[in-house]
């Protein structure tokens, strides 16, 4: 078990947060630190809008960063999990990101 | 109402209150659906989750907040777990209300959430449209399940007028449900399966959700490989067909599990490796590669590790690697494929079930269950639309009753609830209303949603009901005989049963009492025959039989009990 960061994009709406917390907790991970600002400065998630064909606006979006202590191959199944969560648009760890079932190059970390 | 209609539902199955008193009003003036007014909101969720099964649409139920939204919850958790399509729209406190303890407030989405694909709170009124559109979206696609809409009371004020706008096209940019199965990957399958020796397909519940059972006949015409399916995928491959194993898993037939246990390839499709299906994680399939087909990626390597993961709608899939074997120049190894279809026919012959219980001469009056099952294939040829509840009766049936057609098996696989049946039965009926609809139950299962017999008979619904009556909890019962001494704490009441015939003539129905060997044929074709009635048929069955084969816990696939006294 290693510490790992993991970085969610996710959509800025009511009940999207404790979405992703209740995730963890009803598939028995652990969260260590959780911290989550507003988006407002789009320039590195361009890729994300291109991909999505898509325009971020003011306060649509959210940015979480969470840490936890699990195996490589828990790691795997809760980036799966948390892509799978209608709110989230893009999750990343070291290793790999999500963008909604596909995988990419670019990481948001 | 109206977008409602425009998702082209034809019925609703819901419980008035307070807090959803505006929506009720709506629909009384209306006619573009029918509300079918059950009896407790457990019965809207699993009638509503039956209509879905059996038709492939999303079923729709309306409750009212507080106690109506939390009796909605079992019904959401059943759907969640075998993938439903279903939308519970919870009524809501009024929006000034909330979160101040008001009469019948509960926080609906809060509840439901773990066990909802989405949820949805309706803050403006005019993004009803929007939202209804976007709940039966995504409940319907990627791997399917339930969305809750919950609406708080002044959302729904007929006084608040608004234009009526709906999209052509739900668009979602943080959910992309569509997954194409990637080339690279169904080359590498094609390949592995043509040069596999010993290959299985295994097939779950994800083939019928996706409507894949006709490319999956298609890809077994050409590889004429050993197929054995879920309890959630029964009927996605013809259980007639020579090919078919049965059932494999906890109470699967000797060859499957042999089957699976001795593979060097699995193709997984539409399934998930659910526990029941595994045995031990560590001790599963020692030689097989595994192919797993699945639409929804976190299903994939998240309890055995895929050799040759494919994402995608198994459909599309499927028709992919039918297209790309046909193209390969490789050849499946046809005498090792005969040497695996003759060993597992040899297996089949060894242990396999006895299909023709019900044509042997006994000298026990007392009736075997199975027996049951087989006169009820029998007697319906094998055409009905089978609900069943939970427990020995249900592995019965998944057992005995071959399904040769997708979406005719439907019951609680992955929550395993109790009081299923009934309610369900109700949905499969008023979407095949000529069709014959039986529920099969047990005496425990039945008491569990017991009241629904009364919205039966206010809708005119002929079910046909057969009680597998073994006076007590069978599955608890057949678990304590083996694992706990035999003690068979508080799964037993032979003396506080009901009289079903009297309890269904007073709900206006016809009660037929069969105790007899001798009796059971006749009565069923008597219940049969009376087409425009709800028949109760309570069968008296052996209540020392057990369900097997059954898995040896914390071993691997072919460590099976296959009765009271012999394992492999």
């Amino acid at each position: 078990m290693i510490k790992r960061k993991l970085i969610l994009i996710m959509e800025n709406k009511p009940g999207a947060l404790v979405r992703v917390v209740g995730l963890f907790h009803q598939r028995g991970y652990n969260i260590e630190s959780l911290h989550v600002d507003p988006v407002d400065d789009f320039s590195s998630y361009k890729f994300i809008e291109e991909k999505l064909e898509t325009k971020f606006k003011e306060n649509e979006i959210s940015r979480l960063t969470i840490q936890t202590l699990v195996s490589d191959s828990l790691m795997r199944q809760i980036l799966r999990q948390l892509n799978k969560l209608i709110d989230v648009i893009a999750v990343s760890n070291e290793e790999t990101t999500y963008l909604k079932g596909v995988l990419l190059d670019e990481n948001l970390l | 109402m109206r977008a409602l209609k425009d998702e082209g539902v034809k019925f609703i199955f819901g419980y008035p209150g307070g807090a959803a008193l505006h929506i009720y009003d709506a629909i009384f003036k209306q006619k573009a659906f029918e509300h079918i007014l059950v009896r407790h909101e457990q019965g809207a969720t699993h009638a509503a989750d039956g209509y879905s099964r059996a038709t492939g649409k999303p079923g729709v139920a309306l409750v009212t907040s507080g106690p109506g939204a939390t009796n909605a919850i079992t019904g959401l958790a059943t759907a969640y777990m075998d993938s439903i399509p279903l939308i519970v729209i919870s009524g809501q406190v009024q929006s000034h209300l909330i979160g101040t303890d008001s009469f019948q407030e509960t926080d609906m989405i809060g509840i439901s959430r773990p066990i909802v694909k989405h949820s949805f709170v309706v803050h403006d009124t005019k993004d009803i449209p929007r939202i209804v559109q976007e709940a039966f979206y995504i409940a319907t696609s990627g791997r399917p399940g339930p969305v809750v809409i919950d609406i708080p009371k002044d959302k729904t004020d007929p006084n608040h007028l608004y234009d009526y706008k709906r999209e052509k096209k739900v668009s979602i940019r943080s959910y992309q449900p569509k997954a194409l199965p990637h080339p690279g990957q169904i080359k590498k399958a094609s390949k592995n399966i043509l040069s596999a020796e010993r290959p299985v397909i295994y097939a779950g519940g994800g083939v019928i959700l996706g409507n894949a059972h006709k490319e999956l006949m298609a890809l077994n015409k050409i590889l004429k490989v050993p197929v054995t399916n879920t309890l959630m995928g029964l009927g996605s491959y013809p259980a007639n067909n020579k090919y078919f194993m049965g059932m494999l898993g906890m109470h699967g037939t000797y060859q499957a599990n042999m089957a699976m246990h001795n593979a060097d390839l699995i193709i997984a499709i539409g399934a998930r490796f659910d526990d029941r299906i595994t045995n031990t994680p560590a001790l599963f399939a020692p030689k097989a590669r595994i192919i797993h087909i699945d639409v929804d990626p976190a299903s994939i390597s998240k309890i055995i590790n895929a050799d040759i993961p494919i994402v995608g709608q198994v459909k599309e899939s499927l028709t992919a690697l039918i297209k790309e074997i046909k193209r390969s120049k490789l050849k499946m190894d046809s005498d090792a494929l005969d040497l695996w279809n003759s060993q597992i026919a040899t297996w089949r012959a060894k242990h396999g079930l006895d299909h023709e219980l019900y044509l042997k001469k006994t000298k026990s009056k007392m009736i075997l269950p199975q027996v049951v099952v087989q006169e009820l294939y029998q007697a319906t040829n094998g055409n009905a639309w089978v609900t069943s509840d939970v427990g020995q009766h249900q592995m019965f049936v998944a057992q005995y009753y071959h399904f040769n057609k997708p979406r005719r098996w439907i019951n609680s696989g992955g929550l395993g609830t109790m009081g299923f049946g009934l309610p369900a039965a109700m949905g499969a009926k008023l979407a095949y209303p000529k069709d014959e609809v039986v529920c099969v139950t047990g005496e425990g299962s039945i008491q569990m949603c017991i009241q629904e017999l009364s919205t039966c008979l206010q809708y005119n619904l002929p079910i046909k009901i057969i009680n597998i009556n073994n006076e007590a909890l069978g599955m608890v019962k057949q678990w304590q005989d083996m694992n706990y001494g035999g003690r068979h704490s508080e799964s037993t009441y032979q003396d506080s049963l009901p009289d079903f015939v009297k309890l269904a003539e007073s709900y206006g129905h016809v009660g037929i009492k069969v105790e007899k060997n001798s009796d059971l044929k006749n009565a069923l074709e008597k219940a049969f025959s009376m087409k425009d009635r709800l028949v109760f048929v309570d069968v008296y069955v052996d209540p020392a039989e057990h369900v097997y084969p059954m898995l040896v816990a914390n071993n691997s696939l072919e460590d099976m009990w296959l009765s009271k006294d012999k394992k492999t």
